[in-house]
């Protein structure tokens, strides 16, 4: 099948992510040191100029991150991540502008090269944009400001008195501190993201879409993500990421916490396409009141080392969950991903569906729970996953758990693992397609029920991603 | 005339959202075999769930009358116990529960079939050398992974075993190959000679009624039984199908 | 055997029954602990099994697998010759009125057909620990069926662990029933190393009051066009507690390998806990891995179908119970398992109906289907 797969892979794979992989100088730039002290820490928190509340919970997270452990018993290896060698603060020296010809020139350059100015005018209600530590760009349309709609970073938030008791009320809640080691490495330092607050009965036409962009080599990038919508509100809320590739490591750990209240639904869209060199030890976690609805639709397809699992708390009666994913593990890739949830409310209902692709070598693991509580009365939960395997290198494992507590609730699930069947490949040849193409024809089709999900300009980034990946894979 | 089994008078009933049988009379004298014809989706299949108390219908009007009780508001498992027998087009699969622990527990519970176990097995190891079905079914779980004859091999066993007063085949002949189809036949046969057992056959396929003899015939069309008839009705339609009676109904303005 | 422990000195097992791959540790699904007696050396030699049973896996773990062999005392080797079948099974009896603790290993050479029977049985008043370690051997095509039954009492805690290598062509047939017993860690670990090995596993089980069920399945197919089919089903009730690993692990290398399993769970009752991590690992890409599992009362279809057969929900639940211990008795190859399943039959249908199961089945009169 292949004859020559190497040079072939290494010659597209050049060519592959050029579109992510470039590199802006970093002269001039605010660079904290390496490593991590209580005196960076409180040098960050003092820049912000933020509440004594924020500063204290920041020492606290950091206390708590020297203190755990990674469990050593799951999971995939992160021993290459050495703090002492990540900065956790790199700032470029601009103030957050609302036009994008304020942006310097080279940031401005990534942005557009990565079509974000092009996509906020064609699509989308509101845009943020952070470069390394800290959001350069953050703009939304008129009209939904004038709904009362709420899009800024959390640190404007905590300056504006009527924000900041609403972000320390709900910031942290979700996804506690102690969590794991490095939700605790990110409140220590964490830095940029969004909050959006989205007023009671108001839904938004367009999605708010923010863009993380991480371009300084052995940096960290903490961003966290606050969004309320209330009672009855709709919002679509998209988020992208990448990197260009160093041989250093890199260090994502943001945090997203979610608040859907009663009647309300949140979509949260995401396409994750960090370079090969990044550790992404990411957080995302959502409560759900009654009758609301939580849904994510997730694209995971760079970084070196992923952990993610994005949680929903289905809270509320008759609330319900829907998280549709795919995963992409190629070569020097170990991606550890899927979902958890938790539902206690009666009636809830969850349904995950999740596809993976491995080749290249690259290790694929799809991790879940499905926890059904005792007074969660006729709750009802479905897992499906498949697993693609492009080669015999690599690897695929499938680790499901589920722990049911309610005797009227209902769980199914169901798993497979295998590869394009010869007779399909046969079939396209037949029918005029080459190799390559069937391959790559098959992987979309494999891949559809998460691109149909995705906005019309991320799911045809979805369909380049996969066809550049799978020219990759074939000699 | 012989005595009445069972006597359905006004029944209309349907699903939550919508009306499928609409004021429906049927008497049926013990001991006969009745046909129950008429096109897909016509309602027969939901008159036989109705019969047998199927809690996914509700019964808006009417009442079913049987062995001279009204069981209009019993559960199935009553019914059952009283005497009906509903047999699937597609019986349902219960991991878990050999087709054995299944016959046991339903023969059991019925005081007029209660016995020794070695008897119980004799009968059932009769029974099922005249379906020409392998006794090793005994210990397979029901239905599962049974093939579409095998299941409906299944059903006529629990026909036999049970010895109903009223069977509703519920088209027990759909999906049957020629081999299959006699001995189901047989079975039925062997079930009216056994115990003078009432037959309610739903069908819209006229093969499985030459071996029978019927002595009424009954056309639903769009939960409307339309025409009655003996069993030259069943040669009728089957030259000339049910257009004759959906024209009748449709020119009555009974189009529901 | 029950004298090698010392009466009040405990032991902690930490890690039994822990699966090839783990995961969060705050589900408390990993592995589970148990204290156990603390075995006793009298420096006395004691006979241990050949060497190459070290070398098989079994599915309890490293930690409480050691601990059998050296709370056991002596050891059982049992081999069947090449090419011959062996009629009369091989029984590990475990008795709780006796404490037993023992470990067996079992050679079934080239093309030779072997049962294994392990049948760990003991009344409520016989509380205590028990534990079997069964290592078996499989050569080319040979033909291994291994009928297990836990029949325990309350206040009873077993261990039971089973390792089976299989080499080329070899088949292993696998019937585990849990009927009872306090707190039971089942773990098998099969490995399919030769060509064309083939498992079937199919396992029932029933855990009603405080009963504590652990298990830990896991099937290595390391051979080309190995399969494996594992099939549990079971019924929670009241308070029951139930942990269920499965593990197919698609090792590099064992092109064409097919491996299948399927879980049914019927909760009966209000406070039962189910635990389940069904896990497929895949390093190779000409395989099929399945998984598939539901978990949930009696589904509205079955219940309507059953009622119309005058089956009422109460009976339903009664006649999946009493489905389970047909299974047993009809599938128990020998005396000591066959009383072992009926005698807690007794305990929890009831004299009249466990009666009529070893009746139904014509143990009476000696003959079976």
């Amino acid at each position: 099948m292949s004859d020559a797969p190497e040079r072939k892979h290494s010659e597209v794979a050049d060519v592959d992510r050029s579109l992510y992989d470039f590199v802006m100088p970093e002269e001039g730039y605010e660079r904290y040191d390496d490593g991590l002290t209580p005196d960076i820490v409180r040098a960050i928190s003092a820049k912000k100029d933020e509440p004594a509340w924020m500063r204290e919970l920041r020492l606290k997270a950091l206390d708590a991150f020297h203190e755990m452990r990674m469990a050593s018993n799951w999971g995939p290896d992160v021993s290459a991540l050495d703090m002492d060698h990540i900065s956790t603060y790199v700032s470029p020296q601009t103030k957050q502008a609302r036009n994008w010809d304020d942006v310097p020139d080279d940031i401005k350059t990534t942005f557009e090269r990565l079509g974000i100015p092009e996509a906020e005018r064609e699509s989308l209600a509101g845009v943020g944009a952070q470069y390394d530590s800290e959001i350069v760009y953050h703009n939304m349309r008129e009209e939904v400001a004038e709904q009362g709609v709420i899009y800024t970073t959390i640190e404007d938030a905590l300056h504006d008195p009527q924000w900041e008791p609403v972000v320390h009320q709900y910031f942290g809640t979700l996804i506690p501190m102690r969590d794991h080691k490095f939700a605790a490495l990110h409140y220590a330092v964490w830095s940029g993201g969004s909050f959006v607050y989205v007023p009671a009965g108001v839904s938004l036409s367009y999605p708010l879409q923010s863009y993380f962009r991480l371009n300084a080599s052995g940096a960290g990038q903490f961003e966290h993500t606050l969004i309320i919508v209330e009672e009855g509100a709709d919002l679509h809320f998209i988020e992208g990421c990448s990197a260009p590739k160093y041989y250093e490591a890199n260090l994502h750990a943001g945090a997203v916490e979610l608040f859907v209240k009663d009647h309300a639904r949140l979509r949260y869209s995401t396409i994750e396409n960090w370079s090969k060199n990044m550790f992404n030890l990411n957080t995302k976690r959502a409560t759900v009141g009654a009758d609301a609805k939580m849904e994510w639709v997730s694209g995971s397809f760079g970084s070196h080392v992923s952990y993610l699992y994005p949680t929903t708390f289905l809270q509320g009666a008759r609330s319900s969950c829907e998280f549709t994913g795919i995963t992409f593990a190629g070569a020097t890739q170990d991606l550890d991903t899927g979902c958890k949830v938790i539902l206690n409310g009666a009636d809830t209902t969850a349904s995950v569906d999740t596809k993976s692709i491995s080749k290249d070598g690259g290790v694929n693991t799809f991790r879940s729970s499905v926890i059904i509580g005792r007074r969660a009365d006729r709750a009802r939960a479905t897992v499906s996953c498949s697993s693609l395997m492009l080669d015999d290198i690599s690897r695929s494992d499938t680790i499901p758990a589920m722990d049911v507590r309610n005797p009227t609730a209902s769980v199914g699930h169901e798993a497979t693992i295998g590869r394009i069947s010869d007779d399909t490949i046969l079939y396209l040849m037949s029918r005029g397609c080459s190799e390559a193409e069937a391959r790559t024809m098959v992987v979309n089709g494999f891949a559809n029920p998460v691109s149909k999900e995705l906005p019309l300009e991320y799911a045809v980034e979805m369909n380049n991603l996969i066809k550049l990946e799978m020219e990759g894979a074939i000699g | 005339m012989q005595d009445t089994l069972l006597t359905i008078d006004g029944l209309s009933a349907g699903t939550e959202d919508k009306p499928i049988l609409h004021d429906i009379h049927l008497e049926l004298g013990s001991g006969q075999t009745h046909v129950l014809m008429g096109p897909n989706g016509a309602g027969k299949s939901t008159l036989g769930h109705v019969i047998m108390g199927d809690p996914s219908y509700q019964v808006t009007s009417g009442s079913i009358t049987f062995d001279g009780a009204d069981i209009t508001d019993l559960t199935s498992d009553k019914r059952s116990l009283a005497g009906i027998f509903l047999s699937y087009q597609a019986p349902v699969e219960v991991p878990g529960v050999p087709l054995y622990s299944f016959l046991r527990t339903i023969c059991q519970m019925r005081p007029e079939l209660k016995t020794t176990a070695r008897k119980f097995r004799e009968r059932v190891g009769q029974i099922c050398e005249q379906l020409e079905l392998s006794d090793s079914f005994l210990m397979r779980e029901l239905n599962v992974g049974f093939s579409g004859g095998e299941k409906k091999k299944v059903e006529m066993l629990q026909l036999l075993l049970l010895q109903p007063k009223l069977a509703i085949l519920d088209e027990t002949d759909s999906g049957l190959d020629v081999d299959a189809l006699s001995i189901v036949s047989r079975g039925i046969e062997a079930y009216r000679a056994q115990c003078d057992g009432t037959l309610l056959v739903i069908t819209h396929n006229t093969r499985i009624l030459e071996r029978l003899d019927v002595d009424r015939t009954h056309v639903m069309v769009r939960g409307h039984l339309v025409a009655e008839g003996d069993a030259s009705l069943v040669g009728e339609i089957d030259a000339s199908g049910f257009s004759r009676f959906e024209d009748e109904l449709a020119a009555k303005g009974g189009v529901a | 055997m029950a004298e090698k422990l010392a009466a009040n000195a405990a032991t902690k097992l930490s890690h039994v029954n822990v699966p090839p791959a783990q995961t969060w540790n705050y589900l408390r699904i990993n592995d589970i602990a148990f204290e156990v007696p603390a075995p006793v050396t009298k420096g006395e030699v004691l006979s241990r099994l050949p060497r190459l049973f070290d070398a098989v896996e079994t599915g309890i773990g490293t930690e409480a697998a050691s601990w059998i062999v050296s709370a056991s005392g002596d050891s059982r080797y049992v081999e069947v010759k090449a090419g011959t079948h062996r009629a009369e099974p091989i029984v590990v009896d475990v008795d709780a009125a006796a404490g037993t603790v023992c470990d067996t290993g079992v050679l079934v050479r080239e093309g030779a057909e072997a049962t294994v029977v392990v049948a760990a049985h003991g009344t409520p008043a016989e509380a205590g620990t028990t534990a079997a370690l069964v290592r078996i051997v499989a050569e080319r095509r040979a033909h291994v069926t291994l009928v297990e039954v836990v029949a325990l009492g309350k206040g009873s805690q077993h261990l039971e662990g089973i390792g089976i290598d299989a080499a080329e062509g070899a088949m292993v047939d696998v019937r585990q029933y849990a009927l009872g017993g306090e707190k039971v860690a089942m773990g098998i670990c099969t490995n399919l190393a030769g060509r064309k090995a083939r498992l079937t596993q199919d396992m029932r089980y029933l855990a009603r009051g405080s009963e504590q069920l652990d298990v830990n399945h896991v099937v290595r197919q390391r051979g080309r066009l190995t399969k494996s089919e594992i099939v549990t089903s079971g019924i929670l009730a009241d308070a029951a507690h139930k942990t269920m690993r499965e593990t197919i692990d698609l090792i590099h290398g064992a092109k064409g390998a097919e491996g299948r399993e399927i879980e049914t769970v019927l909760v009966a009752g209000d406070d039962v806990v189910n635990k389940t991590l069904p896990t497929i690992l895949c390093d190779e890409d000409d395989v099929a891995g399945n998984h598939g599992a539901s978990i949930g009362s009696i589904s509205p279809e079955q219940l309507a179908y059953l009622a119309d057969r005058g089956v009422s929900t109460a009976d339903a639940e009664a006649l999946f119970a009493r489905a389970i211990f047909d299974d047993a008795v009809i599938h128990a190859p020998e005396a000591t398992s066959r009383n072992a399943a009926l005698s807690r039959a007794e305990l929890v249908l009831g004299t009249e109906i466990a009666r009529d199961v070893a009746e139904g089945l014509g143990l009476d009169e000696g003959e079976e289907h």
